[in-house]
């Protein structure tokens, strides 16, 4: 039995990953097979699958089979809650302050304060 | 208004291994802030302009696959490096006005920021696959 909480989990995960969340993007705008979803990332059509799997059990995604193809379709339904809402929101805000952070400690890196790197490496 | 219509409240908290002034000056800064707040790695930012006083408003957009995207906002409390609160308003996907605090605390090392996101849930965005549409683009932009 899936609680409420658990399923709220699986959408929060799903959502957590931008390749994920990409690939939920571009299923908004409409149906497509796998090999054309796993086309525009540097991964393997693997690790792509493993995305597309973690997104089917969140609910989030809808397979349909025609012969050998499979096409993928993106459901809302998970998404319709305020929870959701509020967890993408939340999952938008980290990215940025990640983004803010890696942009602080890169600063930090291309300004060294002391020759620590240098002594590392030895 | 719509029954259904309700205020979200979004807060996060994350820390910082810099000083509270560097992470607060990061959102004030019109170099820094075009770097990170509302960039994406595919996009490209076409304008950004910070007054950064109380009563001033800030204006940034990025360029997303050939659409401009305008984040917009007003600069209601500047308390530095402690509290930064600014209204965020992007047309493009809603007229809501939004209201964000940035609280920054200061540790031994470094900081700890928490965000809070105040808005009104619109119905649209709760209940029609257009609205989670807008919410999923902004996401995958973020990558």
């Amino acid at each position: 039995m899936t609680s409420a909480s658990s399923h709220y989990q699986l959408t929060w995960v799903a959502l957590a990953d931008p390749t994920r969340r990409s690939i939920l993007e571009r299923l908004s705008h409409g149906e497509a097979r796998v090999t054309e979803l796993a086309r525009p990332y540097a991964m393997s059509l693997n690790a792509v699958s493993k995305h597309i799997r973690v997104l089917e059990r969140a609910g989030l995604i809808r397979r349909r089979r025609d012969g050998r193809d499979h096409f993928l379709s993106f459901n809302p339904d998970p998404l319709t809650s305020a929870a959701a809402w509020i967890a993408a929101q939340r999952s938008l805000w980290m990215s940025r302050l990640d983004a803010l952070d890696a942009l602080l400690q890169a600063e930090d890196a291309a300004t060294p304060k002391t020759s620590r790197r240098k002594d590392k490496s030895r | 208004m719509n029954p259904q219509s309700q205020k979200a409240i979004v807060q996060v908290t994350r820390r910082f291994s810099a000083s509270a002034e560097r992470v607060f000056d990061a959102w004030l800064d019109p170099n820094t802030v075009g770097k990170w707040l509302f960039a994406t790695p595919t996009g490209k930012m076409s304008k950004i302009k910070i007054d950064a006083r109380v009563g001033g408003s800030y204006l940034i957009v990025e360029c997303r696959e050939g659409i401009d995207v305008e984040h917009i906002g007003e600069y209601l409390e500047i308390d530095r490096p402690r509290r930064l609160v600014f209204t965020l308003k992007v047309p493009k996907y809603s007229e809501e006005n939004t209201k964000v605090t940035i609280e920054i605390r200061a540790l031994e090392s470094g900081c700890e920021l928490t965000l809070t996101h105040e808005g009104v849930l619109s119905d649209y965005i709760a209940s029609t696959t257009s609205g989670w549409k807008m919410i999923l683009g902004q996401l995958a932009a973020t990558l």
